[in-house]
């Protein structure tokens, strides 16, 4: 479904990638991982459109997507959960939601639709409904920052850290949630500081060091990889 | 209370919603651009002087020089963000201090067009706007009202309502509001937030230019009536500069405001009006008179 090939990206001077590649098949979850710094985010980041890569390719679909706009990524049915807490604080939890719809923006019908699909996901939302953002907690934030990225109808998710800051037991509610959407049909591309979790949820694993591919294999069998045991695990 | 204070009050009122409407017009692009427009007061005076140009050289009625001010204006505050604002944000990016350059280049464009509408006619001798209604004042518990405050009041406070209902309830208003809270989020939904940026200073260059052709029948009109800019900028701080109930309800406090200082002290201290409330707002209320603490922003 989506596949990256041989891309590098740079900040200025900065190297940020060198010919990273990766495939992530249509129904699975993929996890990339890597140390602070690797290049995870910025990968991301060259899959929705906001950096632009110097070389090599992204396809999607049978489609190449790299340098098209944003906008048009989102709509060919990728969205990103960023890393942070990146919410709109001083509108209310609905509005954010909205949003998150807004190429989809004259279809109000669906789009109510979506909500009321996001709000079974999360009711803790519906509860909150009407409460500006910035006063939502950060598990209900990350929340909300999913329940946005769904309100695109995506087919590919991409999610920059989205255990990052939560409790061991929102940790584990968060995985579920993840599971159940792939479960929906959702393509999940998770890339995590959680290498045990993400390596037992995914089916196939990416290891980003400086900036280049130094792992990849189905989940399984980098979990019992003595190198990724050691460097990430830490067993 | 004496019949004159009554109407000190009301003439304060009148003019306290339009300075509501040039405070809104600076702190929806602070929040937009985290600059302040410092040719915001232009925008009032152009807008002023395109309504007088109307009704002098056409005598066209005040409900078609509306939306000629309005689109005018419009065009004006979208065409200098596109042609200045985002160049110099191009050129200054990654750099300390981003905000400085456009911050003076909102000083140029407050000059520039200062000068630029003395070429017009009827900028050379002082005018005035008629009132926007004709009419016996109404008589209110002895008080007489003049129409035109009514008007004013009237035309503002829908503008206002207008605006407000735009920006909570519209998916465009929504998404102007998004990509200043938040614009690297906003652009990852597929929200263009360079076109929002543009929409938000065209219609700040709206609302003060509507504010000039309120303000030109109560106001002597001179090209220097830019000036205005600080008795919005003082109504902008009482609302802790990025909280817009605070800022209408502090445009209306400072225009009663100084109305009394003017009645209490004579006329000639009305001018220090807006320093004093700026001063004293900053000293001991920086972050408003509505706002919570102190408003970090997140970087
Ligand atoms: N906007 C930027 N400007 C300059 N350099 C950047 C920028 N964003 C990232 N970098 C650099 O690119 C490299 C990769 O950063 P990236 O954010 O992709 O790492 P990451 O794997 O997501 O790290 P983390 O786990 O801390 O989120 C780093 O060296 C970082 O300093
Ligand atoms: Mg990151």
């Amino acid at each position: 479904m989506l596949k990256l090939e041989g891309i590098s990206a740079s900040y200025g001077a900065v190297q940020a990638l060198e010919g990273v590649s990766l495939e992530v098949e249509a129904g699975k979850i993929a996890c990339l991982l890597g140390a602070n710094g690797a290049g995870k985010s910025s990968t991301l980041n060259c899959i929705s459109g906001v950096v632009p890569i110097r070389s090599g390719a992204i396809w999607f679909d049978g489609q190449r997507i790299d340098g098209r706009s944003i906008e048009q990524i989102v709509r060919h049915g990728i969205a990103q959960v960023p890393e942070g807490r990146e919410i709109y604080p001083e509108m209310s939890v609905a509005d954010n939601l909205v949003l998150g719809a807004w190429i989809h923006r004259r279809d109000t019908k669906q789009v109510r639709n979506d909500i009321a699909r996001v709000y079974e996901i999360f009711p803790r939302l519906k509860e909150r409904e009407q409460q500006h953002a910035g006063t939502l907690s950060g598990g209900e934030q990350q929340m909300l920052m999913i329940g946005r990225a769904l309100m695109s109808r995506p087919r590919l998710l991409l999610m920059d850290e989205p255990s990052l800051g939560l409790s061991p037991v929102l940790v584990e509610k968060l995985f579920e949630v993840i599971e159940h959407l792939n479960q929906t049909g959702l393509t999940i591309l998770l890339v995590e500081q959680n290498a045990q979790l993400a390596l037992k949820t995914s089916e196939y694993g990416y290891i980003l060091e400086n900036g280049e591919m130094a792992f990849h294999g189905p989940s399984g069998e980098l979990r019992s990889n003595e190198k990724v045991r050691e460097a990430y695990l830490g067993t | 209370m004496s019949t004159t204070l009554a109407l000190v009050i009301i003439s304060g009122i009148a003019t306290g919603a339009i300075y509501s409407l040039i405070a809104l017009s600076i702190v929806i692009v602070y929040k937009a651009s985290d600059a302040v427009n410092f040719a915001a007061g232009e925008f009032t005076m152009v807008g002023a002087y395109i309504a007088l140009f109307f009704i002098v050289s056409a005598s066209l009625p005040y409900y078609l020089i509306f939306p000629i001010v309005a689109a005018a204006t419009f065009i004006l505050g979208g065409a200098f963000e596109r042609l200045v604002v985002v160049p110099i944000t191009n050129r200054t990016k990654g750099r300390e201090n981003p905000l400085i350059p456009i911050v003076i280049a909102t000083f140029g464009l407050s000059l520039m067009l200062t000068g630029f509408v003395r070429v017009f006619p009827y900028t050379e001798e002082v005018r005035s706007l008629p009132p926007l209604i004709r009419g016996a004042p109404i008589f209110v518990g002895g008080v007489p009202i003049l129409l035109t405050d009514i008007a004013i009041v009237v035309v503002a406070v829908t503008a206002i309502l207008g605006f407000w209902l735009f920006f909570s309830y519209t998916m465009l208003g929504k998404a102007l509001q998004a990509s200043s809270q938040n614009p690297r989020t906003a652009a990852l939904s597929g929200i263009p937030v360079a076109k929002m940026r543009m929409i938000v200073w065209a219609i700040a260059g709206l609302m003060a230019g509507v504010s000039g052709m309120l303000v030109g029948p109560k106001l002597a009109l001179t090209p220097n009536l830019g000036g205005i800019i600080m008795i919005a900028i003082a109504a902008a701080v009482i609302g802790g500069f990025s909280n817009l109930p605070g800022s209408i309800l502090g445009g209306f406090i400072v225009g009663v405001v100084q109305n009394l200082i003017g009645y209490f002290f004579g006329s000639t201290t009305i001018a220090v009006a807006p320093f004093l409330i700026i001063m004293v707002v900053l000293l001991f209320r920086p972050q408003g008179l509505f706002g919570g603490p102190v408003h970090v922003k997140k970087v």
